[in-house]
């Protein structure tokens, strides 16, 4: 009887999906994409009519303003903002794939500094003019300018700064905290020696991006310098940085889940005394202070990162920027939301409700001493030593090159290569793409 | 008459009106882009050589096919290709066999067996990195703690310990399908033939080998296909497990690599092409092999 | 030799519960599992604290995850639904003309449709998203849809085609004598019979829609459209990995397939073990 009912009752909705056909897969084409298209729809109505009162704006969560922040930019200049939340690591999909089909995913875009110089050769961002005062204020900016251009505005700022675990290094009676990159190993050594941590030196060596900036950083900072001027690397530096990777891989002061965890939980070992020394994102300075990230609140300081013979004179900074699309039709409107956006009033109210880090010192500086910032340590000291280590800007086959430099290391970590042939293969891609 | 005509011009074209929706379907959205992926295979296209578009002809291929990252890429597909699909295959029968046994609680057993496929492969991925994580992942913890081994094992730091990692998260992914696969497969042999196999005096044996295989294997072979499919597509359980790696990365993760990190897209459509090709010629061979039509 | 066997259906039944719920129960576990224990190096299984925190944060009304997620859900329902209504009836009018009518070019017809199976959504995606731009088919659900449908046809038209096949003729050829035409007799005959496949198409296609994450994500990802499985995957950003979060996500995300297959168990069961054609 029930599997009467039930074929009876297949027969009819079958029949009746048959007996409709295209009506019905139009109607419910309707009624599913209804919402969906009926914005879009009227988005590009709005577009036409106002001559361009409204744009859109593609980034990840955190960039995203609070909805009366928004309203206030409305309501001050007229201009709509159509937000589109997409995941970071998305981004770059979306932006590549539409800009194939030499479409503009959004008016306004998230620009990683990674992604500049290719951006910049493929010809995909509205070059933005930005004035000397704000220039001076904002040492990022560097990274987001190619051969006079700026391409893109920092908004969120995330710099190199070091960390390390004050309770541990008292319970192993290293008084004083480390000046240079050699004291660094040999507190490690001590550390592990004594028993208080295993694995002291929390090192990114998973086949990610990250493993490629520290090694850039690490030279960077060591010894000034990470690239010729041709765009080669600086072989003596380079080499240095990573002999020195392979020293606290194979004196085991590096976990080796750090091999193939990613490089954020290598990171995030200090957080849980796993780990005792870290150099890593600005925003650990208030990781460190929170109760849900951390187990071992108030034993983490931020200080000054190390250089060769005393502190390093410089840092290198991986901010987050907002660009116009070339393929924007709202130029424009877009560029003045940037501004707007990244103005040092925003800053600080984008510091207290996405937690941004801000890219004008002067605004930095101003959270810091208002005590907005907590635990800040080396934080402002360092901002002031930001400067870029590439010699002519972010090179177009940036991603190439660090596809090949992280995975030479994560190579060199797994013992499959020495330090030197891990040296050997990345020099050898490197210079054949800047020979390119 | 004119009606037995009219009667026979649309026998004629009934079957072709049936089709219609399915062509225009597949014409629009599957012919069409792939015809247009393969102009591009054709093409010297980087995104940050704007200026310098043009056709090149077979060289992206010729490129790809002289480098070693290539073939090492195809290595690690062959080897996850063979892996998932002798196991998908072997395990989602038995599991088929085991749903059809009739209990009680048969229903929910099917349920359970299907929630694997529910999960998206990004997800999946993310699941399994914490089992097989090389530091206190669970698989590490449950060894440690039967004191199998001392000190954590690196699952995932060796090429081949990684794609076994790999190949079997993805059977894991893939056993739903095949055993919804072989149920339905199962259940489509009418009870009569068994009938009538057992009054002609045939054993378990025979029957399984004259009825049960045979008719299934329309079946497995679509269900071998798409495991095929699947075994050669993973994509986001790699990048899950272990990065953008050289060590575990497969055709897929190379021609993602070249088109949407390297930004060429004329060798990135070649590298996917080279792809499909090689599915292509496995699915060929399925069709040939397994689709024999059933006829009573 | 009975109790031989409940033993063996036992222990198929522990061993296959086990590999099948363990790595759910396992990331349930890590859900309710503080942040900071994740790394601990000890091999206790479960974590010292419980904390619901996560779900809390993505139950809550009103919380900006949980109200992301719960679209993300109900986009992915949308785009279920949509996919059938479309799929299963184009599915089944090409399963029927392919396996129970003779005329021109149905081999070849037959064989282009499978063999697309092979093709990866890579070699199509930047073509469809072109033709999506030019045609602003983009964030629309009914588009979407048809998209995945494309990619479900070849597999779920050669089931349909394969189980229509087992069904006799002579039925059907009754049924014409009778005065039935053509397509009287595919609602008289060959639907009632083919309910199974039917339900089996529809979960083929649930479950597959429900895990999609390349196609929307190039095709349909606003707010609006994007579904769960995007937005579990956006909890792990670049700098901020909530591995608890995530895990608490796809947990939830699970629970609509899941839920469904439970419930619609009845009907799956009576058409799969119904058996086919009482001939």
């Amino acid at each position: 009887m029930k599997r009467k009912v039930i074929s009876m009752l297949l027969i009819a909705s079958m029949a009746a999906a048959l007996a409709v056909g295209c009506g019905g897969k139009e109607e419910s084409g309707d009624a599913a994409g209804g919402t969906a298209g009926d914005t879009a729809g009227e988005e590009n109505q709005g577009n036409e009519e106002q001559g361009g009162g409204s744009i859109t704006f593609m980034a990840p969560d955190w960039a995203i303003p609070t909805d009366d922040q928004l309203k206030a930019f409305t309501d001050e200049t007229g201009i709509e903002v159509v937000v589109n939340e997409v995941g970071w690591d998305d981004i770059r999909d979306k932006l590549v794939t539409a800009a194939a089909g030499g479409q503009a995913v959004a008016d306004v875009v998230e620009v990683d500094w990674s992604w500049v110089g290719e951006f910049y050769a493929a010809d995909w961002l509205e070059p933005l003019e930005v004035s000397d005062e704000v220039k001076e204020d904002m040492p990022t900016l560097e990274t987001f300018t190619k051969e006079g251009n700026v391409l893109a505005i920092p908004y969120a700022n995330d710099y190199r700064l070091s960390y390390y675990n004050t309770k541990q290094y008292e319970d192993a009676g290293i008084s004083s905290e480390p000046q240079t990159w050699d004291e660094v190993y040999q507190n490690c050594k001590t550390l592990k020696e004594k028993g208080v941590c295993d694995y002291p030196f929390a090192l990114p060596l998973n086949a990610e991006e990250k493993t490629s900036t520290y090694l850039m950083w690490l030279a960077y900072t060591m010894n000034g310098v990470v690239f010729n001027d041709d765009g080669t690397l600086n072989k003596d530096s380079v080499l240095a940085a990573l002999k020195y990777e392979e020293n606290l891989i194979k004196d085991e002061l590096v976990d080796p889940a750090d091999k193939t965890s990613s490089g954020m939980d290598a990171y995030k070992r200090i957080l849980s005394g796993s780990a005792n020394f870290l150099t890593g994102p600005t925003s650990f300075v208030s990781k460190s202070t929170n109760e849900e990230d951390c187990s071992v609140i108030g034993e983490i300081t931020p200080i000054l990162v190390p250089g060769k013979d005393a502190k390093a004179t410089v840092t290198m900074a991986l901010p987050e920027a907002l660009g116009v699309t070339k393929f924007s039709e709202n130029k424009d409107e877009a560029k003045k939301f940037i501004e707007w956006y990244t103005s040092a009033d925003m800053q600080e109210k984008l510091n207290e409700t996405n937690t941004a880090i801000p890219t004008r010192n002067s605004v930095l500086k101003k959270l810091i001493d208002d005590g907005k910032i907590q635990n800040a340590g080396a934080m402002m000291e360092e901002a002031e030593l930001i400067a870029s280590p590439f010699p002519g800007g972010i090179p177009a086959y940036y991603s190439e090159m660090s596809n090949s430099i992280y995975n030479a290391i994560n190579k060199m970590a797994l013992g499959e290569m020495t330090a030197d042939e891990a040296y050997a293969e990345m020099e050898a891609k490197v210079a054949e793409l800047a020979a390119e | 008459m004119p009606s037995l005509r009219q009667n026979n011009m649309k026998k004629k074209i009934l079957p072709y009106l049936l089709l219609t929706p399915m062509i225009l379907i597949m014409g629009v959205l599957v012919f069409y882009p792939v015809i247009a992926t393969f102009s591009y295979s054709l093409k010297k296209w980087k995104l940050t050589a704007p200026n310098d578009i043009r056709v090149v002809g077979l060289r992206n291929y010729a490129a790809i096919l002289k480098s070693d990252s290539f073939w090492y890429s195809f290595r690690n597909t062959l080897f996850i290709l063979a892996v998932v699909v002798v196991l998908t295959t072997v395990l989602g029968f038995l599991v088929s066999v085991f749903l059809n046994i009739d209990v009680k609680w048969s229903g929910i057993l099917l349920a359970v067996a299907i929630l694997p496929w529910a999960l998206p492969p990004y997800v999946n991925g993310i699941l399994w990195k914490f089992v097989f994580s090389s530091g206190y992942g669970f698989m590490n913890k449950l060894c440690i703690g039967l004191g199998l081994v001392s000190r954590p094992v690196e699952w995932l730091s060796s090429r081949w310990s990684l794609l076994v990692v790999v190949s079997l998260v993805v059977t894991w992914r893939s056993i739903p399908f095949m055993a919804l696969v072989c149920l339905a497969g199962r259940q489509s042999i009418p009870e009569g033939l068994y009938e009538a196999a057992r009054i002609d005096g045939g054993n378990r044996r025979t029957i399984f080998r004259r009825i049960t295989l045979p008719l299934m294997l329309p079946f497995l072979g679509i269900g071998i296909t798409s495991t095929s499919v699947t075994a050669i597509n993973v994509f986001d359980e790699i990048i899950a497990l272990s990065g953008y790696s050289d060590l575990g990365k497969n055709l897929l993760v190379e021609s993602y690599l070249t088109t949407f990190s390297f930004l060429d897209f004329g060798k990135g459509s070649a590298v996917t092409y080279l792809v499909m090709l090689f599915a292509g010629i496995l699915g060929v061979f399925y069709l040939r092999n397994l689709n024999r039509e059933v006829e009573y | 030799m009975k109790a031989g066997k409940k033993i063996g259906y036992v222990l198929a039944l522990a061993v296959f519960l086990i590999l099948t719920l363990g790595p759910f129960i396992w990331t349930f576990v890590l859900s309710v599992t503080p942040e900071y224990a994740m790394m601990e190096k000890n091999t206790k299984l479960l974590p010292d604290e419980m904390t619901y925190a996560n779900y809390k944060e993505l139950l809550t009304a009103g919380s900006q995850k949980g109200s992301v997620l719960i679209t993300g859900i109900k986009n992915a329902l949308k785009a279920v639904g949509a996919t059938l209504l479309i799929g299963i009836p184009v599915s089944m009018m090409s399963a029927y003309a392919l396996s129970r009518m003779e005329f021109k070019g149905r081999k070849i017809i037959r064989n282009l449709l499978l063999i697309t199976m092979v093709i990866p959504v890579m070699a199509t995606i930047i073509p469809l998203f072109r033709l999506f731009v030019d045609r602003q088919w983009l964030d629309d659900v009914f588009w979407l849809s048809m998209v995945y449908v494309s990619s479900y046809l070849p597999m779920v038209t050669w089931l349909m085609s394969n189980y229509f096949a087992t069904i006799p003729k002579e039925l059907e050829e009754s049924a014409m004598i009778d005065g039935c035409g053509r397509m009287a007799s595919f609602l008289r005959i060959i639907l009632p019979a083919s309910y199974p496949i039917i339900l089996s198409a529809a979960l083929i296609m649930f479950l597959n829609t429900w895990s999609q994450f390349q196609i929307p994500l190039i095709l349909a990802s606003s707010l609006e459209t994007k579904p769960v499985a995007i937005v579990v995957s956006e909890f792990m950003t670049k700098d901020s990995v909530q591995y608890g979060l995530t895990a608490a996500a796809g947990i939830i995300a699970v629970i609509p397939p899941a839920v469904t297959a439970l419930v619609f168990r009845r009907f799956l069961i009576s058409g799969m073990m119904g058996g086919a054609v009482k001939g």
